[in-house]
This record gives C-alpha cells, structure tokens and sequence, in this order.
C-alpha cells in the first residue's frame, strides 16, 4: 500500500468493531469482551473469502 | 504415541529443519509433494481423493507409512469439491464431471472479455479489496451467490451457510491428520500456511493472465496500485496460516509472473517489489517461505538473492537446478529437480542415475531436499518413486 493509500477495511477484518459499535445503543457490560468475540468471529469471514480466492 | 515413532518424528523433524535452514542434516531429507500420486499408490480414483478428503488423507497417510519419507503435505491434491461445489465455484474442471474420474483437477480460466474482474474494476479493488472480493468477485465465480441489487436467493444463502461450514470442517481436520501422520508413521507435515504474490493473484483469479497483460500497458498505474492494496491482506493470511513452532515454511506457490511470462521489466516494476515486503515481513516474523517455482524462475534469482540468508526454501522445477545452487545455495536451501517425466516415463535405473547426478551437483554441502520437480501426479510409476526414496537414503548419508 502506497503512503498516500489507507486501507478502507484494515486486513483480518470485514466489518471493524468501531462500526457495529455505533449500531449498539449503549453498553452496560463488558465492551472489551464484545469487541474480542466480534473481532474473532468477524476475522472467520474475512478468512472465508481471502481463502476462496487464494486456496479454491 | 509409540515412543519409537515419536522418536523417528523428532528425528525427521530435525533433518528437514536443517536442510532448510541450509544446513548439513545427517542425511538428506525426503519430502515429496505427493498429489494424485497418493491415489493411485492407495487404489482410489482421482475423483475420490479430490470429492472426499478423508480418502485424500487416508492415501497420503498411506503412502507415508510405506515409504521413507522425512515430510509430506497432509494433502497436496488439497482442493476439495465438495467444498467448492458447496460455494459454487465455476472454475473447476471436476473429475467425474469436466473431466474423467481419473484425470486430477484443473483450473478454467474465462477468456478475456469474460474475465472475473473488470478492466474498470481497478479502483474498487484498490479501495476495498475484502469488499470487491465479497461483493464483485464472489458473486461473479459462484453460480449460486446473487450479485449485490439483486434478489437473494435459497441457493445464495445456502452458499454461504454450507460453505462456511464445510471450509470450517475441512480446515479443522488437517490437525488431527497432521496428529496421525505423526503418530502412525512419524512423519512431519512439511508446510503450513499459503501464500501467493499479488501479481499472480491478479491474474489467476481476477483479471486473468491474458488481461492482466494487456493491462501492463494501458493501465499499468492502476495494476501497481492493485498489486499494493492486496499485498497486507496476502501477509495476513500467510502468516495467520503459518507453523506457531515455526519448523516448517509457509506454501508460496509462484504461478505466471516470471519471463517469459512478463518482461524482465514488468517483473522488476510488478512482481517483485509487491512480493519482496511480504517475504521481509514474514521472516521478521520468524517464518520461512517456501518458494515452489512452478516452470522455470531462474531469470529472477539475482532477485530471489535480495533476500535475508535462509528466509527461504527454494523449489526447482523446470529451471536448471545446477544454475540455481551456484546462483542462491550459498544462502537459501534448494529442492527438487528429478524431473517428472522421467518419473512417469523413465527407469528405475535412470531415476537413479538423475538422483545421483543432482545430489552430486547442490546437495555436497547440505541445504539440499529430495523431490521431484512438479507436484507428483498419477502418472509417475510407483517404482520410480521408490527408486528415487531408496537411492537417496543409500546415496544421501553425509
């Protein structure tokens, strides 16, 4: 990636969890928890994809 | 675990480490990229092995018990039908559909005007390419995914489901074959991981190679940028697939981006300096890349030699092995080289004779691997491949 580009979606990532953030109201619990399950889940669909394309 | 085979484990392990590492091992490693060879050695069809994997497994296991062998792939025909089936994929040439059950697989690439990524596409997968690969690309190599607009489907959302699901259970059984290698025959699983450079990627799947050429010249700003904007997003997954005990080297499986291919400037304005970063990367990591040089590379190996000392294993297929040793051996291990239509269509004798002629000319001072050139198909005689284990572990005592 050259200088002048940034990434629209940082890799290991299809929907960053400062978007699906904004779509929660409020969080009265543990925000860290709900951020490492969607990232670790989120990071399977990304997986999903990059290996249809590289692997199949 | 048999102690004795947890033994023979460790010790193969170590011997194909320090070959790898360009080192001199007490005898040199075997580790041949046994594809559609297993099949055949084990009496399933090509169509069994590539339509269920648990009869892939079943026959690479197989072969590693019965031969000699240092390290094998946990499956090397690797692609799985079922799973591509499951998506939808088009660009299969499926054994017992496209092509006959004992034929392996193959790739169909459209023509050009019917490419899978647009010439006008550059900027949306310069910009996003997780995005334009999720809702351009898929779309487009699936039958049963529906473009973005458009009405869904059972089938789209059934490719998903099933998809992800089956890639999901095919990814989690390489543990407990890699276990079983381990465990039944001793054998080490030789790579871990996938890697492929962005250029090559740009013209299996998504531009195609014959577009992507053309587009060298009418838009080469925008192939260069497509060759950056991939290059995180192929570290990422090389390394998120890469051995955590950092043995064994990742799979880099080097395609269409070497001369003739490309011109020797396409290359050095292309293909190298969109891969160099990513092996950088890698090996800063601690990882190796295992560059399996498909067709001959040796234009490039000046290039290759930029790289850290044993950052690399290098793989010779067509190319002239002896060339490779003088160009690179010095700092990176070298593999391969029998040549598979001598192991189709050879002697025992002459299989020998090759062996004994390549283990002479790189393997002297260690950092030298036993396999043939190309990925080992069901042509190549049965007694071939055992000419080729048996003369290496006389031959190959250091």
């Amino acid at each position: 990636m050259t200088k002048k580009q940034k990434p629209k979606s940082k890799p290991g990532t299809c929907i960053p969890w400062e978007q699906k953030l904004k779509e929660i109201p409020e969080i009265s619990g543990d925000e860290s928890l709900l951020q490492n399950v969607w990232e670790d889940i989120d990071a399977l669909g990304y997986m999903y994809i990059w290996h249809c394309l590289l692997s199949f | 675990m048999a102690k004795d085979m947890e033994q023979l484990y460790a010790e193969r392990l170590k011997r194909y480490v320090t070959a790898m590492r360009n080192e001199k091992p007490d005898k040199i490693p075997i580790r041949p990229f046994v594809a559609e060879f297993t099949a055949k050695y084990a009496g399933y069809t090509c169509q069994e092995v590539t339509h269920d994997f648990e009869k892939a497994f079943d026959a690479a296991r197989k072969c590693a018990a019965d031969f000699d062998w240092d390290a094998v792939v946990a499956n090397m025909v690797y692609v799985w039908t079922g799973l591509t089936q499951a998506i939808g994929l088009k660009y299969y040439g499926v054994p017992g559909i496209d092509v006959p059950p004992d034929m392996g697989f193959q790739y169909k690439e459209p023509p050009p005007e019917k490419a899978f990524m647009r010439p006008d596409e550059y900027d949306q997968l310069i910009e996003d390419p997780t995005g334009y690969l999720f809702n351009v690309w898929l779309p487009r190599v699936s039958a049963d995914v529906s473009p973005i607009g458009e009405p869904t489907s059972y089938r789209n959302n059934l490719s998903f489901l099933k998809g992800g699901m089956a890639m999901m259970k095919y990814f989690t059984a390489f543990g407990n074959q890699n276990a079983l290698l381990r465990s039944e025959s001793g054998t080490v699983s030789a790579i871990s991981g996938i890697l492929k450079a962005p250029f090559d990627i740009l013209a299996d799947k998504l531009r195609g190679y014959i577009g992507l050429t053309m587009d060298l010249f009418e838009r080469p700003d925008k192939v260069l940028a497509a060759c950056e904007a991939l290059t995180p997003h192929l570290t990422h997954v090389a390394l998120s697939g890469a051995d955590p005990d950092k043995n064994v080297p990742i799979g880099f499986w080097m395609h269409r981006g070497c001369v003739p291919f490309i011109s020797h400037e396409h290359f050095n304005k292309f293909y190298w300096p969109t891969l160099k970063p990513i092996i950088e990367e890698i090996w800063a990591h601690g990882h190796q890349v295992l560059f399996y040089a498909e067709g001959d590379w040796n234009a490039h190996l000046k290039s290759f030699a930029e790289l850290p000392n044993q950052s690399i294993v290098y793989h010779v297929d067509k190319a002239d092995i002896f060339e490779a040793h003088k160009a690179i051996g010095n700092k990176f291990c070298i593999s391969g080289g029998i040549p598979n239509s001598l192991l189709g269509f050879g002697t025992p004798n002459e299989v020998r004779d090759y062996c004994k002629k390549v283990i002479d000319g790189v393997a002297k001072d260690g950092g030298y691997i036993m396999d043939a050139s190309a990925i080992i198909q069901n042509d190549a005689k049965v007694e071939n491949i055992q000419a080729m284990t048996d003369f290496t572990r006389e031959y190959g005592a250091y």
